[in-house]
């Protein structure tokens, strides 16, 4: 369904501020700083880059206008005259046309300025044909200043307008002025719609809601009809007339049957003829109003008449709308908005009547096949004996048998929470209602985790009987057990020789211990003298060759075997060659020397290889790019003269190891402004 | 009496609550004002319970009961079923299922004497519900839907159904139930019936978004006031015609 709301449409500014805004944005929005030292393409692209933009926001704003502002043609044709009526849709139409030829000229000066910028040959010219350009446009603009400010006008009437629903059920008020209109709808509705007691209090039309049936009915109160040409109608009028003419809504006619609002009944019953092409194919009612001052019984015989007629006239209505005869009651109605007397009849009245015509339409269209089945009751056929009875308790009986005042009102968890801090803070007492067979169980804790296992996992219906078989059986182990220990032996059994014999073992086993630890300490069990215990090296090999020999034996061996083993053998002196004496002595020792001498030829023959031989420090190999070694230690030569100086003064080479300043001053002082992160 | 309220902002109160005629189940909400409406209205005949199930508050969709007994899907924890058995009486059978579609209330519609079933729950849950609800089963779609718990919401006097159940389904699903049954919506146009909705045999409850139309038709069909199903075709029918068409 369209909404209309005239709400939304964007404010219009008048036409000085709309080139202010407009010229502002280009300056802010597009390049500002050249030089006369540019290339001239550059020049060119700069200024007509000014010239389209313009035109484009100039362009944006003038189409929202257009757009925004609703098609007479294209809306509602209620809301079409409406608008007609109160602002003239010729001088509507003409304002919008304006804005567009407005918006189509600035299209062609752009266009027309932007061809010559593409010949401005120096950054003068390109300026002057900026300026020209943009003048040009403003000087449009201005020229609509007019229509812009009726325009302006015009939407904030229109955001003010009763938001009138054409489609929806309605209801709509008419007669002439001051018959009671206003006073109807404050009723009926909370519209609350000033009343005064002078004519066209109401100047336009109000929207008020009421209820009838579960449905929602729009109640519009209009303001009061004189009896003149349509061509003599004011405004105000015109507003009536054309929510009569266009709304298809249940149309209640008000007549003040009393005169005080100044037009008697035959000057009313003149506006109802006159307007009366209106009511057609409407549920139209005739309301005598304020019956509080003169009944319509009371009514003399020539106004009766005309008040008939009238009924008449509305019954044709009635006859033409509905193919059945209805019933007269609901054509002519009597009520006070002062006393309410039958305020509520004539609104039931007109909802009814306009109810059935709606739905007498709708049943004809196709819509209503889709909707067949929301208005079909289901009633259930019998399929067996079987009773199925509603299960109501008897509470609930008792409890709708009284009237409403004597339930007492309950404590309700509501309240409890509101006396206790609200919500968030209070918490409810979830165990409270329990129907338990002893309310003293209500709070009683049950564990249902306990560290970590679901309690409800480890609960056993026998577990007394088991605990006490397990009991059963431990006692059975520890006796057990204890036989078992009488078989152990016991220090106290012994006899003195076997604790003598026993002590005597042990003894000797912690001496041997004691000596091996001994053994253990000194290196790979060398029978070496520690030097604490030979301060005065006093135990030499000497000493010891002096006592074997005195003890008879030959010590030259035992010499021999502790010199080889001796730590400083390795530094020792290179023994003479026996080679020389090998030739000296061999018949000599041909005997008892054949030990030795075996022993050194086994030794020369196991050497495989001879050790090489080691290089002089002074020789210098070729190689590494040189041709021979002297070019070698020409080049060493070279090198060491080089860095000799700087070696001297031990300053810093090429090959030192170097840590760079991480953090210079100069670039982590100071303030920073655009772009002086890596260079002040 | 129809009640409309809301469950904190959402209008699909039936999400939250489960309401039978032997004791109604609420969710547990942020404040008071949820559980309070049921209390006001039904704690001085049948037990309210503030319950969660499976540590959720959608209860409503995941428990299915009638006065009979109470079925709870697997989720339902240990202590969870222990409060729920301690809170309502003692003739309420109350039974935990191993169904795979757990969100029980989505699948079983029941009153006190027959229920609807989705088409494809177990035969072993299927018995169950005989024996638990002491009801009637029958596998049946709602307007094409499986879930039949979603789209329709019946008591022992009446029921509304998916607003585009046909005439001839509307015939068939009440012949099998033995209540009247109208093709309605509730919170303003949803066809999520058993959402908006929670009914028993004396009042219902109903989201806040329920138009006065729609809270008409749930009162004459479910028989809460004077007014009785048929009125539905007689004084209310100008007024549906003209909001539906």
């Amino acid at each position: 369904m369209v909404q209309y709301n005239f709400k939304k449409i964007t404010v219009v500014p008048t036409g000085k501020d709309f080139i202010d805004i407009i010229l502002s944005r280009t300056q802010r929005q597009t390049p500002t700083v050249v030089h006369k030292g540019y290339a001239i393409s550059r020049l060119r692209q700069f200024y007509m880059r000014k010239v389209k933009y313009t035109q484009q926001n100039f362009h944006e704003k003038l189409s929202a206008i257009v757009d925004e502002f609703p098609r007479l043609d294209d809306i509602h044709p209620f809301y079409g005259d409406l608008l007609h009526v109160l602002y003239n849709k010729d001088h509507y139409k003409l304002a919008l046309g304006q804005i567009n030829t407005a918006r189509n000229l600035i299209s062609k000066i752009a266009k027309d300025y932007v061809k010559l910028l593409k010949y401005g040959d120096s950054l003068y010219r390109c300026k002057s044909l900026k300026v020209a350009a943009l003048g040009r446009m403003c000087t449009v603009i201005k020229r609509i200043g007019p229509s812009l400010a009726y325009l302006e006008q015009i939407r904030q009437h229109m955001s003010r307008l009763p938001s009138i629903d054409p489609n929806t059920r309605t209801v709509l008020i008419c007669g002439y002025p001051n018959v009671g209109k206003s006073s109807f709808i404050n009723k009926i509705t909370r519209a609350d719609v000033d009343v005064q007691p002078y004519a066209f209090t109401t100047k336009s039309l109000f929207v008020g809601h009421t209820d009838y049936k579960y449905l929602r009915y729009q109640v519009i109160d209009t303001p009061g009809i004189l009896d003149r040409p349509f061509e003599d109608r004011n405004i105000i009028e015109m507003c009536s007339i054309t929510a009569l003419a266009h709304l298809r809504a249940a149309v209640l006619f008000f007549l003040d049957i009393s005169g005080s609002c100044g037009y008697s009944i035959a000057q009313q019953a003149a506006l109802f003829h006159s307007i009366k092409s209106l009511f057609m194919n409407k549920p139209l009612i005739v309301v005598c109003n304020k019956t509080d001052l003169q009944p319509l019984d009371g009514l003399p015989e020539e106004d009766m008449k005309l008040v008939m007629e009238m009924k008449a006239e509305a019954m044709k209505t009635v006859v033409g709308q509905a193919g059945e005869a209805a019933d007269e009651d609901a054509v002519l109605l009597t009520m006070s908005t002062l006393t309410e007397d039958g305020v509520i009849a004539v609104k039931n009245a007109a909802c009814e009547r306009l109810l059935n015509q709606r739905v007498e339409i709708k049943m004809k269209s196709k819509k209503i096949n889709d909707c067949l089945n929301r208005f079909h009751v289901a009633i259930p056929k019998p399929r067996d004996q079987k009773e199925r009875p509603p299960c109501i308790p008897q509470a609930v009986l008792e409890r709708k048998a009284k009237e409403a005042g004597e339930i007492e009102k309950r404590k309700l968890e509501k309240d409890l929470e509101n006396e206790n801090g609200g919500a968030g803070v209070y918490s409810a007492d979830m165990r409270k209602h329990y129907m338990l067979a002893d309310d003293e169980w209500k709070y009683d804790v049950m564990p249902e985790i306990l560290d970590g296992h679901n309690v409800y996992d480890f609960v056993d219906p026998d577990i007394l009987q088991r605990l006490e078989e397990l009991e059963r059986e431990e006692g059975l182990r520890l006796e057990q057990e204890a036989d078992d220990d009488d078989f152990e032996m016991d220090g106290k059994e012994l006899t003195p020789e076997e604790q003598e014999a026993l002590a005597e073992i042990r003894k000797k086993k912690s001496l041997l211990i004691q000596e091996h630890r001994i053994k253990k300490s000194t290196a790979e069990s060398r029978p070496i003298v520690p030097r604490k215990f030979d301060k005065d090296k006093k135990y030499t090999t000497e000493r010891m060759g002096r006592q074997l020999t005195s003890l008879g034996l030959d010590p030259s061996k035992a010499i021999e075997r502790i010199r080889g083993r001796s730590v400083s053998r390795k530094g020792r002196k290179r023994e003479r060659s026996l080679a020389g004496d090998d030739e000296v002595g061999d018949d000599a020792m041909d005997v008892d020397g054949d030990q030795p001498r075996k022993k050194l030829r086994l030794r020369s023959q196991s050497i495989s290889r001879s050790r090489s031989r080691s290089r002089p420090p002074s020789e210098v190999v070729p190689g590494e790019g040189f041709k021979d070694s002297a070019q070698k230690v020409k080049a060493m030569k070279i090198g060491k003269k080089a860095v000799k100086a700087r070696n001297k003064d031990a300053r810093r080479g090429e090959a030192d190891r170097v840590i760079p300043n991480l953090k210079p001053k100069h670039l982590y002082s100071g303030k920073r402004s655009t772009g002086k992160t890596d260079r002040r | 009496m129809a009640t409309r309220l809301q469950f904190e902002n959402s209008c699909d109160i039936g999400v939250f609550s489960k309401l039978t005629n032997a004791y109604c189940l609420v969710g547990i909400g942020g404040s008071e004002n949820f559980y309070s409406t049921f209390e006001a209205e039904l704690a001085d005949v049948i037990p309210v319970v503030k319950t969660s199930i499976g540590g959720t508050r959608i209860i409503g969709r995941l428990c299915a009961g009638n006065k009979n007994g109470l079925l709870l899907p697997h989720t339902t924890t240990d202590q969870e079923l222990q409060h729920i058995r301690d809170s309502i009486p003692d003739q309420v059978v109350v039974q935990r299922i191993e169904e795979r579609l757990s969100a029980l209330g989505n699948c079983i519609a029941c009153n006190d004497h027959v229920a609807l079933t989705h088409t494809d729950l177990d035969k072993e849950t299927e018995e169950l519900i005989a024996d638990v609800l002491g009801v009637e089963v029958f596998r049946q779609t709602v307007a094409g839907n499986i879930l039949v718990g979603s789209y329709c919401a019946f008591s022992n006097r009446g029921g509304l159904v998916h607003p585009h159940t046909s005439v001839e389904d509307l015939d068939e699903l009440s012949t099998l139930l033995q209540v009247p049954l109208v093709a309605g919506t509730v919170n303003r146009g949803s066809e999520v019936i058993a959402a908006g909705l929670t009914v028993n045999d004396w009042t219902a409850f109903c989201g806040s978004d329920t138009t006065a139309t729609e809270l008409s038709v749930i009162e004459s069909v479910f028989k809460l006031r004077e007014a009785q199903p048929t009125a539905i075709v007689d004084e209310m029918r100008k007024s549906l015609i003209d909001s539906y068409v």
